[in-house]
Formats: structure tokens, sequence, C-alpha cells
């Protein structure tokens, strides 16, 4: 039996063709089976995520199997020949290191991304599950897992956030430490302001208070977060009593002046106050950044940030490539 | 036991806080966090119990007689709170900022002169007097501590404002709030030692040359208890509390170190 990978990801694929051939959570397990049942296949397994399907199989011919894979694929998604040109196929140790790469997440769009090994095991306890994985698949699989879990933890390659959201929480729990006792307050009910919220919230911020131009969409907003609306001229109102704001409004001059914030240093008792400006052009003044309770971040920072943390992690891409090597050289797994 | 021995321990607790030092400053420089600096500030604190104990065996008394053994039970009171706030609060780091305030402590106590071969045994010891001494050091430990802390959120502070974030010590550091609520209780735990302190130091039998020294503690007493005062009731910025801790500290032990 030979270990065999064909798939498609968002390298290989644009979004077109990967969600012909994307299949939902619930239908993993029925989806190996069935491919399991392919004539000279013995185990089947299929990833699937928002950026990628991947096929994995224990079969007696590696190419001849990929080829009658691809067919049936073809007729299933009635897309023509060419989609063929989206595919990679891996047989053997090369399907294996692949396998590696994806579960460090070498291979994600956002690079040591955390969620692919997750999703990755919820496919294998799928297959697993539905019983058409065997001797080869639990091996490389289980194998995968351990291989992964090292070099997450052995390298730089899930260090610092990439996204501004993120960032935003760790500057946050920087400052805050917990955010269970941290409040916040959303200036415009823009997308970024609601990922970014939505990050702290996540993390665990104990509420939330969202102030837009449209009232009917800050409470839209807030319902969703489980937070409050405040019309948009009483937002100064609520700085008196939250710990960091974030702003993105759209507005074509700064909302938040330092005149208004001092106003409120001493109700405040000069607790320390988190702005993250995320609007172009920015919503909060620059002096407000001198108070010296304040903490200003606004986007050029927090994308120089990100930018750097990619950065970071793309140094570490040969290390955790050696280590996937390596680790695999130490054990003679079956269908390589 | 053999005399001189409590010095060697004292030498050891310096060499236990310089290498604790320079261990968790290079951990820090590589950016990972220093797990072995609780137990070598924990070394620390037994060579500092080893040489309190025999000293005090020796005097029969309180070993707060002369300039050597007050930086000693000074530094023992530091390394005592730390090991009390550092890993409760888990913040580690504040052992790496601890270490080398204990080290120049404790190398000052171990410059020639400072600290007798054979001291004196105490004649007549007054509880009110032991107590003043005990308490007062014991608050200064605190105290120092909160300035170790007020220094670690300025850094942290100053990394934040200018937005360099890059630094392992940026990456170990505590977050804002939880240092300037260790700070805040530190300065609480000492002001109401100190306060015994003092109190005792009034129902001690006193000499007409003690007055000086208690006109400083009651004006360092008073500094301390404005800074208290005005954080609890008006509020105040970090950056204001922690230089507050950090200048009361050193013109407190200005003003010791003169009277």
């Amino acid at each position: 039996m030979q270990l065999v990978c064909l798939g498609l990801n968002h390298r290989t694929a644009p979004v077109e063709v990967r969600e012909r051939f994307a299949v939902g959570t619930p239908k993993l397990g029925e989806a190996a089976v069935e491919i399991a049942e392919l004539a000279g296949v013995g185990e089947g397994l299929v990833v699937s995520t928002c950026n990628r399907t991947e096929f994995y199989l224990a079969a007696e011919e590696g190419m001849g199997t990929i080829g009658l894979l691809e067919q049936q694929l073809a007729q299933v998604t009635q897309l023509d020949e060419r989609v063929a040109d989206h595919f990679y196929r891996k047989v053997g140790a090369d399907a294996a290191v692949h396998l590696c790469r994806v579960v460090s997440g070498l291979d994600s769009m956002v690079l040591g991304e955390t969620e692919i090994f997750g999703q990755v095991k919820q496919a294998y306890q799928a297959a697993h599950a539905a019983g058409s994985t065997g001797n080869v698949l639990n091996r490389v699989f289980q194998r995968a897992f351990a291989i992964g879990k090292k070099v997450r933890t052995d390298t730089a390659i899930q260090e610092g956030s990439t996204s501004i959201g993120n960032i935003a929480v760790e500057l946050a729990e920087k400052i805050f430490g917990h955010l269970k006792d941290s409040e916040v307050m959303v200036l415009g009910a823009g997308e970024m302001s609601r990922l970014t919220a939505k990050a702290l919230v996540s993390r665990g911020a104990r509420s939330i208070f969202v102030a837009n131009r449209s009232y009917d969409r800050a409470v839209e907003l807030a319902e969703e977060m489980g937070g409050k609306a405040v019309r948009f001229d009483d937002w100064h109102t609520v700085l008196t009593r939250v710990d960091v704001v974030i702003s993105s409004t759209g507005a074509p001059h700064a909302i938040v002046q330092r005149e208004q914030v001092e106003k409120v240093r001493r109700a405040r008792k000069y607790r320390p106050l988190f702005f993250i400006d995320i609007a172009v052009p920015r919503d909060i003044d620059a002096g407000v950044g001198e108070i010296e309770e304040v903490y200003l971040y606004d986007i050029d920072t927090l994308e120089q940030l990100a930018d750097e943390a990619r950065a970071k992690r793309q140094l570490q891409i040969a290390h955790c490539e050696r280590i996937i090597e390596s680790e695999l050289l130490k054990t003679q797994l079956p269908g390589m | 036991m053999e005399r001189g021995m409590e010095r060697w321990l004292l030498i050891a607790a310096t060499l236990l806080a310089a290498v604790g030092g320079v261990w968790g400053m290079l951990s820090v420089h590589r950016g990972t966090r220093s797990h072995w600096t609780v137990a070598w500030m924990g070394g620390v604190f037994l060579c500092q119990f080893g040489f309190l104990v025999m000293r005090g065996e020796q005097r029969g008394a309180c070993p707060l007689r002369e300039t050597g053994e007050i930086l000693a039970y000074l530094s023992w009171a530091l390394t005592l709170f730390y090991l009390l706030v550092g890993p409760t609060y888990r913040i580690s780091l504040l052992g790496v900022f601890t270490a080398p305030v204990v080290l120049v402590f404790q190398a000052a106590a171990l410059m020639p002169g400072m600290l007798s071969e054979n001291p004196a045994r105490v004649a007549g010891t007054d509880p009110w007097g032991e107590t003043h001494a005990a308490t007062s050091v014991l608050a200064y430990g605190a105290l120092a501590l909160a300035a170790v802390a007020g220094v670690m959120f300025l850094v942290l502070d100053r990394q934040l404002k200018e937005q360099h974030l890059k630094s392992g010590l940026f990456r170990n550091l505590p977050p804002v709030r939880e240092l300037l609520v260790s700070l805040e209780r530190l300065l609480w735990l000492g002001g109401v030692l100190l306060t015994l302190g003092i109190f005792a130091g009034f129902m001690m039998p006193r000499s007409a040359s003690a007055a000086g020294h208690f006109v400083a503690a009651t004006g360092v007493w008073l500094g301390y208890a404005v800074l208290l005062g005005v954080k609890r009731w008006r509020g105040l910025t970090g950056r204001r509390l922690s230089l507050g801790a950090v200048a009361l500290f050193v013109i407190s032990l200005g003003v010791f170190a003169f009277i």
C-alpha cells in the first residue's frame, strides 16, 4: 500500500474551483468512506477547509489510483478536464512531508496559523470513526500530529500575531492582563472594528459599548456581541468607564480630541486607557497619545507589527522543514 | 558555631543573587521566561536567614546594630516580599529586577568596616526598641520592592508609549495593571509596617540625639501617606505613582544614610 495525496489549495485553485470540492464537516466521514471504496484503495481520508481540499489514500498503485480519483471527482463536480491543472499529486514520502507541512501551518495562507491543526485532526477523527482509516493512514496521521506539535513548540512559526485583531488583543492583555475586568467601546460599527471587538470579547472582555452614526447599526452590532448600543453623540459619557476604545468611523476628521479625554481623566482616576485607531483618516487626535495614562495605536503601527510577525515566521520555514525531515526519518512509516 | 561563618552565608547570598540576576537577564535577553529566578531567590533568602539567625544569636538581640546588619536585614525583607508577591502574582521578572538591588545592598554590607568581626552582645534589650528596628526595616523591604515594581512599570510604560514591542524584556514584563496593583499593595504593606515601627519608636526610651532620626522617619512616613492618600482618593497615573515610589525610597535611603 502506498500513501497518496491529491489536493488543491488557495495557491493552486481560485475560490470558484475550491468551493466545488469543499466537503462540509458533517460529511467528512462519508466522503472518506466513498474514496476508500474506490478500486485498489484500502483507506481514505478527506481534509476540507476554506483554503484547501485534500484526499489522502492508502492505495495499491499510487499514481494509477490518483488518475481514477481525478476521474471520479470530475464526474461529481461536473468540471471539465482542465480542473486537473489545479491539483497537486503526492505519493509516498512526498505525501507524508506534505501532510506534516499542512499540520504545521507551513502550507497555510497565514503562515503558522493554528486552526489547521485542529481541522486536520477533526478530518482524521471523522474518517477514523467512519472506519475508512487503517494501518497506513492511522500511523501516518498520528506521526504527523506529533511532528506538527514539535514544529510549533520548537520553533517560532506561530509566534507573534499576524492580524490586526489579534495584535490589538495582545496589546490590551499587556496593559490590562486578563480582559475579564475590562470594558470596551467601539466607535463606528465597520467590519474592522467588529472583528477587533470580537477578538477582545473572545478573550473575555467584560462588556462592549457600540456607538455608531446609524443607531440601528450600533444596536445590531451590540446585539451580535452581547453589548450595549450608545448614541453617537453620547460616546464620551461612556469614556469614564471603559478601558479600551476601538475606533473606525470613516469620518473625514478626528472624532476623539485630546480635550475630551482630558475632561474624563479625573473621573477615571487616571486609570490606563488603550485607544486602537483603525480608521483612515485617523479618528483619534495624535495629542490623545501624549496623555500619560493613554496608549494610542493607529492602523500603521498595527500593520507594521503584523508585517514583522509575518517576516519572523518566514524566517522559520527552513528550520521547520529540517525538523519535519529529521522526524520522519526517525520512524519507518507504512505507505512510503 | 564558628565565628565568621555568618559572613560566608552573606557572601553566598550575594553570589546567589548575582547568579540569579545574570541568569534572569540572559533569559530575558533570549526572550524566554526565567523559571529559575524564584529558586535562586529562595536560596538567597535561606542564606540571608542563616546570616541573621547567627548574627542575632551573637548579639542576643535583633541584629540591627550597625549599617551592615541593617543592609542585610533590608535585603532579607526585600527578598521575603519578592517571594511572597512574585510567584503569587506570576511576576517572575520581579526577581530579575530585585536581584541587583539585593546584590548592591549586600555588597555594601560586606564592605570593610560595615560588619564587625566580633559583634558585641547587647545588654538589656527593650521590646519597643526591638519592634521599632525590626518593623521599620521590614517596612523598607516592602517599600524597596514597591520601588522595584515602579521601575518595572516605568520601563514597560515607556516601551508601550514608544511602541518598542520587540524586546525580550517587553514580552516578559507583567501587564501594566498587575504591576500597578502589586505596587500599590506593597506601598500599603510598607506603610502599615512603617506606622508600627514609628509608633514603637515613640514608645521606646530614646536619647536626645535620636530626635533627628524620628523627624526623618516621620517625614518619610508623611511622604508615603500623601502618595497613598492621593492615589486612593484622587487617583494618580501609573507613571506618577511609580516615580513617587522610587523617589521616596531613594530619598529615605539617602536620609537615613546621613542620620
